[in-house]
């Protein structure tokens, strides 16, 4: 079982096997730096779409020797985001990775019916795993980028697409903690009712391969002391892996919050698609934008 | 404690502490000779209220010997069961009894605010059923009363049933939430519900009962049928009381077990402040017996 997203980078390495990535409207500091030391650790190749010059100036500034990069000139950010996704589609590309362009942009390229990357029927979620010194291994976070209030069924696709990346980080059955501000099941509150469901789904072998349990706060799902206190019986038992959250606005401050106060690092990555789809906000570190990288490698 | 069969409920009654029941509109042949008859097998102690003259000339009929029973003589019989409801909140008797009048009469005053047995409950419907083709005497709620019941009515429902099991000697009873299939299913209520009322028992929100649901019929009271389906519940094949989605279902169900299955049928109302007896006239002599029974042993 992989502990620490530094293990998550190692198992890559060991693969052998060089990834194609197709970066689009690459000119940015931060994701060049990440891509230069994937590339030079051997996990990748990159194609950067974008300005040439751009690129080559800031690899200059930064002490990258461009030729390790593929250069693709592409006019505009709309542009570069449909070539990097028909990169992917064609087969010549594996992941797709959002440079300097929007995200908005950049996922409307991904979304695009007939050209994008979605599986068919498929919701599009976000799950990452974040490393802090304070848990005990990592913890997998969903959805803390892309749906705002998830309904039943996108909460069983982000519990589908986390139980599937814990698996690949060797989590034969992992505890999943649906997270809401109270143990109790409450009509009055939707998410304790959708997590109630889920949860008898999950006994029933609908959803499957987890230990599930929810509504849970966030002591119940993390520590082992809050549940025998509470004395609440659970299967997670404070050893949770995977957290899901009742929204955005609940998960994203979460993980900020683990992030700036928790010595966090991070390796995310967009769900649904038919290959892995990088995303990134530009606030996060160079080592987190490479975990990132080294994510997609495993998951592809 | 588990019951094998409603003869398993004469071990319940204290002989020396019998209960008394009223009879309200006691002038039916049906009743009179259900009440006496258990009156003559020391399981509770009879009061008629109603028609005198009525009620001693069915009993020279059929030949009963009323000596020594307690008559209140009101030829009212609105008036009759506003006597016999008083003489229960007044605590002079421990069991109400519908005689010659329509349910809804008694329930209407039942439910008087001044002088009625509301506990503030929600009333239900509560049926013991004894079938050859089950190891014991099953439970099933509600299939007479409550029509749709929403889920605070499921909770109240499940409440009355667990607290008249525990009654019996049932310390945990296994309740099994009753579907058309044993999967969660969005598109069916009733499986949702289900799901809802496992999750309050987790949380301890609804106690001294073991919840599973949905389970579909066969997969409750089956261990073989549960165990094909590879379903893992400690209710399934082991039910003591089958919560039914809603009266059409509930209804059906009691019927066919009666006649299909020439089930042994007792009754009574739950919710108020004792126990009531409301079986109808269709009841055989058999089930009005049984039914006065399972009241006397279920009396607090």
């Amino acid at each position: 079982m992989i502990r620490t997203l530094q293990q998550m980078e190692e198992k890559v390495l060991r693969l052998k096997k060089r990834q194609h990535v197709a970066v689009a409207w690459a000119q940015d500091t931060n994701t060049i730096g990440a891509l230069s030391k994937a590339v030079n650790k051997g996990l990748i190749e990159a194609a950067l779409i974008g300005k040439p010059s751009d690129i080559r100036k800031i690899c200059k500034e930064e002490g990258i020797d461009p030729a390790i990069f593929t250069l693709i000139e592409s006019d505009n950010e709309n542009q570069a985001s449909a070539e990097a996704v028909r990169l992917a589609k064609s087969g010549e590309a594996d992941i797709v990775m959002k440079g300097l362009v929007g995200t908005d942009k950049f996922l409307k390229a991904v979304l695009n019916k007939e050209k994008g990357l979605m599986k068919p029927n498929a919701v599009l979620s976000y799950v990452c795993a974040i490393e802090i010194p304070a848990y005990h291994k990592l913890l997998f976070v969903t959805d803390p980028a892309v749906i705002p209030f998830p309904d039943l069924d996108q909460k069983i696709a982000m519990a589908e697409y986390s139980i599937e990346m814990a698996q690949k980080f060797g989590i034969k059955k992992p505890k999943i903690a649906l997270i809401g501000a109270s143990e109790k099941m409450s009509s009055h509150f939707n998410n304790s009712v959708d997590y109630s469901v889920m949860c008898k789904m999950a006994d029933r072998n609908q959803i499957m391969d987890c230990i599930m349990d929810g509504p849970l706060d966030l002591f119940l799902a993390c520590d082992k002391k809050a549940v025998k206190i509470k004395g609440v019986e659970t299967p997670i038992d404070g050893d949770a892996d995977i957290l899901l959250f009742p929204s955005l606005e609940s998960s994203n401050p979460f993980y900020k919050g683990l992030m700036l106060f928790a010595k966090g690092e991070l390796a995310g990555l967009i769900r649904g698609t038919e290959k892995p789809v990088i995303v990134m906000s530009r606030s996060e570190s160079e080592l987190s934008k490479y975990y990132c990288i080294a994510l997609s490698c495993l998951m592809t | 404690m588990v019951l094998k069969n409603m003869n398993d409920l004469r071990r319940l009654i204290d002989v020396g502490l019998r209960r008394k029941l009223v009879l309200a509109a006691a002038q039916d042949q049906h009743s009179l000779g259900a009440v006496i008859k258990a009156w003559k097998e020391n399981i509770i102690e009879p009061i008629f209220v109603g028609d005198k003259d009525e009620i001693e000339k069915i009993c020279e009929s059929f030949n009963y010997d009323i000596t020594g029973i307690r008559i209140i003589h009101e030829p009212n019989t609105e008036k009759s069961v506003e006597t016999a409801v008083k003489l229960v909140s007044s605590e002079q008797a421990d069991i109400l009894m519908k005689g010659k009048i329509g349910s809804a009469t008694l329930l209407r005053c039942v439910l008087n605010k001044e002088w009625g047995l509301r506990t503030g409950n929600l009333l239900s419907h509560f049926a013991l059923f004894e079938v050859d083709t089950y190891p014991k005497v099953i439970a099933v709620t509600d299939v007479a009363m409550n029509i749709a019941p929403s889920l605070q009515d499921k909770i109240a429902i499940v409440n009355n049933s667990v607290s008249c099991l525990n009654r019996l000697g049932y310390k945990m009873p296994k309740v099994a939430v009753l579907g058309a299939v044993e999967m969660v299913n969005e598109n069916m209520k009733a499986t949702l519900d289900a799901a809802l009322l496992s999750k309050m028992n987790q949380r301890d929100q609804i106690k001294n009962c073991l919840i599973d649901g949905p389970l579909a019929f066969d997969n409750a009271v089956s261990l073989e049928s549960s165990m094909l389906k590879g379903i893992k519940s400690e209710v399934a094949g082991d039910t003591d009381l089958l919560l039914m989605p809603d009266i059409e279902v509930g209804n059906v169900l009691y019927k066919s077990l009666v006649f299909f299955a020439k089930a042994k049928v007792a009754s009574i109302i739950l919710g108020a402040s004792v126990p009531i007896v409301l079986t109808s006239r269709s009841d055989s002599e058999q089930a009005k017996f049984d039914s006065i029974l399972l009241a006397a042993a279920a009396s607090k």
